[in-house]
């Protein structure tokens, strides 16, 4: 009896302390008004906590009303707030871009951010989706220190993207990328913006050597959108508008064409080109108008559907890109799919697959630089009076005596596009036997096809100079099947609750296989849409075809150890066994070593962390590798071509490649040290790093010595040479909030310092891109070489002096107002040694400059990027400026040119004959400096939450590339490489021409979840 | 006392701030530099280059020397090394007077010589642009080069020139070895013109000689200027020309073609084959190539061949291919028409020629000399569209276009891979692959050219635009 009172009594206190409890309810979602499940909710300073449901929702009894709840998840900010008299919290979570307890994918593994002890910058999925590009990369512009993003114009176009520098002269400079873990090469245009989670740049040796032979350039990560826990969301996002193109130059009309190239003449001792220059008044011939359109369209839009259980998880997204041409006719256009699913058979069991179905196609013309080049007096079509109704339709054009081919013909006639088939599958398995210890293994395939087809229809506009008397059709087919399987074995535990350690072991396996055909006929019956098939050829039919294959074979393993949070090491080492090496040096071995100490979590740091929220410093070392060179570069190669034998041009083989049996990787050695801060709760953080790395056993394609027997056209890859690079990357943010008003700055500062160490011969010179670079030991590779034009000749007395000390003339063809270049060895001749180092198309430092404000359901996002100090050789000004040619002038050039003491000190004066070769020496005359300061993007945004029956609408108008600053006069001082098949990706690198400008583009965006 | 140590101290002082004094030249004074010019007195003329030639030297070391004609636009200035330093050099620098100065104008030419511890010495020179450096100028009126002197119908040689000279004419010289020809005619008061004109006989007997006149000025330095010119006597012409430009062209302004040569020759029947780019076609036969004199056959009155540079053309009636015979002996003529049956190479410039090579690009270029552009590589000859010939609309035998011609010229015509080609040779035959071997240099004035390659001929025509 006594218990029951005692049992009755406690029921009673029970009641009791539940009657003293507050029943609190509500939703926790994110700032796009989108619920978050798994949110922690917990009563401070008790153990007593709720987690939120699919929907965001939470239930929570609280003791009292002077109760406070916290609100905690995983890469948001955690909010706090006191019970008082509600019963029912609704929680917005702001994400957080410097959270610590962030996840980091590292290659193989994902880690907190404070473990990680290498040099890895994280740029989410988000902050990439604010602009509409066909290349995520170009939205990674002045977003990441250390990484240099030159763009590209035109649809379908890819950026050069430069990680820390370059540290290979011969070979691709493009990092890997590795999209949810599968390596997938060295470009990524087959991704939305959209479908991107986060992306990860691995930046230094020790973070990157995981990917041992192909890490050399760096390697970017992306992780893709996946499936969340939760009700199913739908979400639409678009972005549509125009790129605009403006005419780079102002050209000049049929009178002022006519008064330029007379003057020319008549500086030259001709008489007039064109006599009476007025009688082309008002004929003027507007190419750029009848061919060039301002503006063409670009579209971006995604269709995305998520959600799942606990058990499974998915993501399905469709995603539409459309960049038009501005010839009117071709563009890019890309449609891709994404369907992720991801199972939670039980707390050991996990699996997922993904397919990404994708469909690309390309092609437009390229002569937009012919309808400035084209002179404005001829007209588009031929007069009635030249036509006598037997020609076809490509053939009533009329043809321009610059020599220049009417470019509105041309993009007529143009019909070459290409079209791209691929399926992706990558899938996973993981298993868990014990706690910390995961098993997984990962496999991907991907096939793809490539078709090309081409036809140029027979026409003749000119008999003698414009013509394709017979038509001929082309195909391309390009199929490759690649896959990749990797497998690893993860433990992980603390000891002794300080010790923390984690041990990856692995193995990989790829191979990529491809094969090509190439069909040719001429003589299709007509030019009709329908005969454009190689079977309707009736004459030369051709035919070639090849495969190729290369493999990969790795292992790889990571050891990662913390002591207390506060020592950290990582270790890593992968061996690669590449099919592109023979026996000797087949397999390569990959270390890296990187630690770091977080002072932060130092006793003596306890009275500073009210300012100090994170300090760190990091050192790493790693070596890394660069193998992309040709597959079959261990064969003898036999090549066709045409030979002199006995006096006679015969057509024969000769030996066109030799093996050599001891190449091996490029191999770069790398060291960095870091220092990684924040403060005022991470109001202001950053980072600031310093790197140095080497190659070694750079891989050259070189040619035999005449002695060898060889043919001069023979070649032998080898390992020669080395560089080196190093500079800093400066991180700097700043983010706060007022009221409704929240703002952040980020600022990024990158400098990259390159120089020859040494060459496969001591004065060696390594010229490049026409020998209008040059390459020797101790400075940077591919600096301009060319004369140094010393201003012009303004008065007959600078030219009489311009003489050796007998008088002998310099340049003996010059007239006052010609280009004076400088004696630089000062030998009395003005000749090939006197070419010198006249520019260097490396940056000194680049910077990037990104804004972002919000106030109440407004946000502005602004960005910018900068590139300081390198030099842009502009080729245009030949085009432009040049009297020689017959070609059209820049409006008004009578009057820029050298017409008198004075009157200019850069352009040279109008000559027919340009005698002093003004302009076909290669000469500082081409060299501008190529700073610029861009603003790459602009975006004002409102967002609806909870209206029109909808989560979340949000609209936007955005611009991109809306203003450049820059001294260049060429078309845009974004310039990247040269010729990569020219082995000029390096050497030919900032030679800017008709390049197809970065377009200014206006964008109207909406984003709509529910 | 204490005035002299006052007086002691200001010297000392004086001498050591004299010493402190900052030399800027950072060498210690010298002695003047020195200048010996080779002459006081320069002549110069308009266009033409003059040497100013001195001596210089200094004890320490010389820094540069500035040469002036400030009415000339000349400030030169030549900066010597100074590791070593130089103590003397020799200047020899030449100076071209512009063309638009008179030979009137006299003027002074300025040498400033200065030294590494900054002494500065000037020089002037006279320079007068009255000097006389042309060689007097011979112009023949008969023989003139190439002449045929027919045996058969006079062996006189009338040398017939005349000579002009600014500064007044020293002396004329005519010789002929061959002929025991070696006559001076000195000239009393240095006369600005002078006329030669006396007759000489030659042997019966066939031969070439070479006529060489030379006459001398009586200028300071004197000039001395000089011809050669070949002459062919024979008892019967070596070869026939056919002209069909109008009496009074000048016949040595084309590169290559006019008047054409023969095509076949055997005793003195000449035959020649030739196209009429019209109806009534006016031609002429020549005994010599660079003139119509002396030997012009044309017609007279009742239409009969004559040799007489009074003649009047012989008319083709209407275009198109003739096969033309012709005896200058017997002065008999005949002019038929004909088709022609070679191959047709149109279609070698319209691009559509690859029967027999599949990849072939085809086109007509050229390679070659003095042909701007042209190079002896057939890949320039393809990628210098300039250099490509076209088709004559009207005459699927003839390839027509346009060079800018440099100086002395040399051409192969060809097609890829030297495949067709047409070599031309001597007497603007375009010979056709394998044909005659060694392409021939023919001098040309520069400038742009029309050019005519006709296959049915043979014959290349290369005349001035």
């Amino acid at each position: 009896m006594k218990f029951k009172y005692i049992g009755f009594f406690i029921a009673l206190l029970c009641t009791a302390v539940s009657f003293g409890q507050i029943k609190i309810k509500g939703t926790v979602k994110d700032k796009a008004n989108v619920p978050i499940p798994g949110v922690n909710v917990i009563i401070k300073g008790t153990s007593s906590s709720a987690a939120t449901d699919f929907d965001g929702n939470y239930v929570l009894n609280v003791p009292n009303k002077n109760a406070q709840i916290e609100f905690t998840f995983v890469g948001f900010t955690t909010k706090l707030e006191t019970i008082g008299d509600r019963t029912e919290i609704n929680v917005i979570l702001e994400e957080s871009s410097q959270t610590l307890d962030e996840i980091v994918v590292v290659g193989y593994a994902a880690v907190k951010k404070s473990d990680v002890t290498s040099s890895i910058s994280s740029v989410k999925g988000k902050e990439l989706q604010t602009m509409t590009v066909g290349n995520v990369t170009e939205s990674l512009q002045g977003k990441v220190a250390g990484v240099q993003v030159t763009g590209q114009g035109g649809p379908g176009a890819q950026p050069r993207v430069l990680i820390r520098g370059i540290s290979t002269l011969n070979l691709n400079t493009d990092p890997l990328y590795v999209v949810d873990g599968i390596p997938m090469g060295t470009s990524i245009n087959f991704l939305s913006n959209n479908e991107i989670e986060s992306m990860e740049v691995l930046k230094d040796a020790s973070a990157s050597a995981i990917y041992g032979s192909r890490a050399s350039n760096g390697v970017i990560l992306i992780t893709t959108k996946k499936g969340k826990e939760g009700k199913t969301r739908f979400t639409f996002d678009l972005s549509s508008g125009m790129q605009i193109m403006n005419n780079p130059y102002n050209m000049a009309d049929a009178e002022g064409y006519a008064t330029i190239m007379n003057k020319a003449y008549n500086n030259s001792g001709y008489s007039d080109y064109l006599p009476n220059p007025s009688q082309y008044r008002g004929k003027t011939t507007d190419w750029w108008k009848e061919g060039i359109r301002k503006g063409t369209p670009v579209t971006n839009a995604s269709l995305g559907i998520s959600g799942g259980s606990d058990k499974h998880t998915f993501g399905i997204s469709l995603n539409y890109y459309n960049s038009e041409s501005i010839y009117g006719i071709g563009g890019w256009e890309r449609v891709t799919m994404r369907i992720a699913n991801d199972f939670k058979f039980s707390d050991k069991f996990k699996a997922g697959i993904t397919l990404n179905p994708r469909y690309e196609t390309w092609g437009a013309p390229g002569n937009w630089a012919d309808f400035d080049k084209i002179d404005p007096i001829t007209p588009i079509y031929k007069p009635a009076d030249q036509l006598n109704g037997t020609e076809n339709e490509y053939s009533i054009y009329a043809r321009s005596p610059s020599y220049v081919w009417n470019p509105v013909a041309a993009v007529n006639r143009y019909d070459d596009y290409t079209d791209k088939y691929n399926l992706n599958t990558n899938g996973y398995l993981q298993y868990e036997p014990i706690k910390g210890l995961v098993i997984r293994t990962q496999a991907s395939i991907e096939v793809g096809d490539e078709v090309r087809n081409s036809f140029t229809p027979d026409f003749v506009i000119d008999a003698a100079h414009e013509k394709q008397e017979i038509n001929n059709v082309q195909k391309w087919n390009t199929t490759n099947v690649d896959w990749t399987w990797q497998n690893t074995i993860t433990y992980s535990k603390t000891f002794a609750e300080k010790h923390n350690a984690s041990l990856m072991i692995g193995n990989t396996m790829e191979e990529y296989n491809g094969n090509n055909l190439w069909g040719y006929g001429e003589g299709v019956p007509n030019n009709s849409d329908s005969m454009r098939e190689l079977n309707a050829a009736t004459k030369n039919k051709d035919s070639k075809g090849n495969s190729w294959s290369s493999s990969l074979m790795s292992y790889i393993s990571r050891f990662s150890y913390n002591y207390d949070g506060k020592y950290y090491f990582t270790g890593t080492f992968r061996r690669d066994g590449s099919s592109k090496f023979m026996t000797n040096n087949k397999w390569a071995n990959f270390p890296s070593a990187s630690v770091s100490w977080r002072i932060l979590n130092e006793g003596f740091m306890e009275s500073a962390k009210d300012v100090v929220s994170d300090l760190r410093l990091r050192a790493g070392w790693g070596k890394v590798g660069n193998q992309g060179l040709p597959d079959a570069v261990y064969q003898s190669n036999i090549g066709q071509g045409y030979y002199v034998i006995g006096g006679e041009v015969v057509d024969t083989s000769y030996p066109s490649s030799m093996a050599n049996k001891d190449i091996k990787w490029e191999t770069v050695e790398d060291m960095s040290f870091g220092l990684d801060f924040g403060f005022f709760k991470n109001r202001i953080s950053g980072s600031l790093e310093y790197y140095k790395k080497q190659t070694n056993d750079m891989l050259f394609l070189k040619q035999f010595p005449t002695y060898s027997g060889f043919p001069g056209y023979s070649t032998m890859w080898t390992n020669v040479g080395s560089m080196q690079s190093s500079g800093i990357d400066l991180l700097l943010s700043y983010k706060d909030k007022k009221g409704d008003f929240s703002y952040g700055v980020d600022l990024t500062f990158t400098t990259v310092n390159v120089k020859m160490l040494t060459l496969s011969a001591d004065g060696e010179k390594l010229y490049g891109s026409g020998n209008r670079t040059l390459t020797v030991k101790g400075d940077e590779p591919g600096y301009f070489y060319g004369y140094v034009a010393d201003g012009l000749f303004q008065n007959q007395t600078e030219l009489n002096s311009h003489t050796d000390e007998h008088g002998t003339k310099l340049q003996p063809y010059a007239q006052v107002g010609d280009v004076r270049f400088k004696d630089v060895n000062g030998d009395g001749k003005i000749d090939e040694k006197d070419r010198t180092k006249i520019g260097s198309p490396w940056a000194d430092y680049n910077v990037g400059l990104n804004l972002n404000f919000g106030y109440k359901n407004f946000d502005l996002v602004a960005n910018f990027y900068s590139s300081i100090g390198n030099d842009i050789v502009n080729q245009n000004i030949s085009d432009l400026y040049n009297g020689a040619s017959l070609t059209n002038k820049v409006s008004g050039l009578e009057q820029m040119a050298w017409h008198g003491e004075g009157t200019s000190n850069s352009i040279p004066r109008l000559s027919k004959d340009d005698n002093n070769e003004n302009f076909t020496k290669f000469s500082s005359l081409y060299v501008e400096d190529g700073s610029f300061v861009r603003m790459k993007n602009l975006q004002l945004g409102y967002t609806f939450n909870n209206k029109f029956g909808l989560d979340k609408l949000r609209i936007s108008l955005s611009g991109q590339n809306l203003w450049t600053w820059t001294k260049y006069t060429g078309v845009d001082p974004e310039v990247a490489g040269g010729d990569p098949d020219k082995g000029d990706r390096v050497k030919g690198s900032g030679f800017g021409g008709w390049n197809y400008p970065v377009q200014p583009t206006i964008l109207m965006g909406l984003n709509v979840a529910f | 006392m204490k005035k002299n140590v006052f007086l002691f101290f200001l010297a000392l002082f004086g001498i050591l701030l004299t010493g402190c004094q900052n030399n800027e030249s950072g060498f210690p004074s010298s002695d003047n530099p020195t200048v010996v010019v080779s002459t006081k007195e320069i002549y110069g003329a308009p266009s033409r280059k003059f040497e100013i030639k001195a001596a210089l030297a200094d004890d320490l070391g010389l820094k540069s020397v500035q040469i002036q004609i400030p009415e000339l636009s000349l400030d030169k200035t030549i900066s010597f090394a100074t590791n070593p330093l130089l103590e003397s050099y020799d200047l020899s620098y030449f100076f071209e007077v512009p063309a638009n100065r008179g030979t009137s104008e006299a003027f002074k030419i300025k040498l400033i010589v200065t030294d590494v511890s900054g002494n500065v010495v000037n020089e002037e020179i006279n320079l007068r642009l009255d000097g006389e450096f042309a060689a007097p100028s011979i112009s023949m009126i008969t023989p003139k080069e190439g002449a045929v002197i027919l045996l058969s119908t006079s062996n006189d040689m009338p040398v017939n020139f005349v000579v002009n000279d600014d500064s007044g004419i020293d002396y004329i010289q005519i010789k002929c070895e061959e002929l025991g020809i070696d006559e001076t005619v000195q000239l009393d008061g240095a006369p600005h013109s002078y006329t030669f004109n006396k007759t000489y006989k030659l042997p019966v007997t066939a031969a070439n000689y070479v006529l060489t006149i030379t006459a001398k000025d009586k200028f300071t330095i004197p000039n001395t200027g000089s011809i050669n010119i070949n002459i062919v006597a024979t008892n019967e012409y070596p070869a026939i020309y056919l002209c069909d430009q109008p009496k009074g062209t000048n016949l040595t302004t084309d590169a290559v073609g006019v008047p054409m040569y023969f095509h076949e020759k055997t005793g003195q029947d000449f035959e020649f084959k030739y196209y009429a780019d019209k109806d009534n076609k006016e031609i002429y036969f020549l005994g010599q190539e660079s003139d119509f004199a002396p030997h012009c056959f044309g017609l007279n009155a009742s239409n009969e061949l004559i040799d007489d540079v009074a003649s009047t053309p012989i008319i083709l009636p209407t275009k198109g291919y003739y096969k033309i015979k012709v005896n200058p002996n017997t002065l008999k003529y005949t002019a038929e028409k004909y088709t022609p049956s070679s191959k047709v190479w149109a279609d070698v410039a319209n691009g559509l020629w690859h029967d027999d090579a599949a990849q072939r690009k085809p086109f007509v270029s050229v390679c070659g000399g003095g042909i701007q552009g042209a190079t002896w590589d057939t890949w320039d000859a393809w990628t210098q569209k300039g250099l490509h010939l076209a088709n004559n609309a009207s005459n699927p035998y003839q390839l027509v276009g346009e060079y800018t011609l440099t100086g002395t010229m040399e051409a192969t015509f060809t097609g890829q891979w030297w495949d067709p080609s047409w070599r031309l040779i001597k007497n603007g035959i375009a010979t056709m692959s394998p044909g005659e071997n060694g392409n021939a240099k023919y001098s040309a004035a520069p400038g742009v050219y029309k050019v005519v390659l006709d296959t049915e001929l043979e014959r290349v025509f290369i005349t001035k635009k």
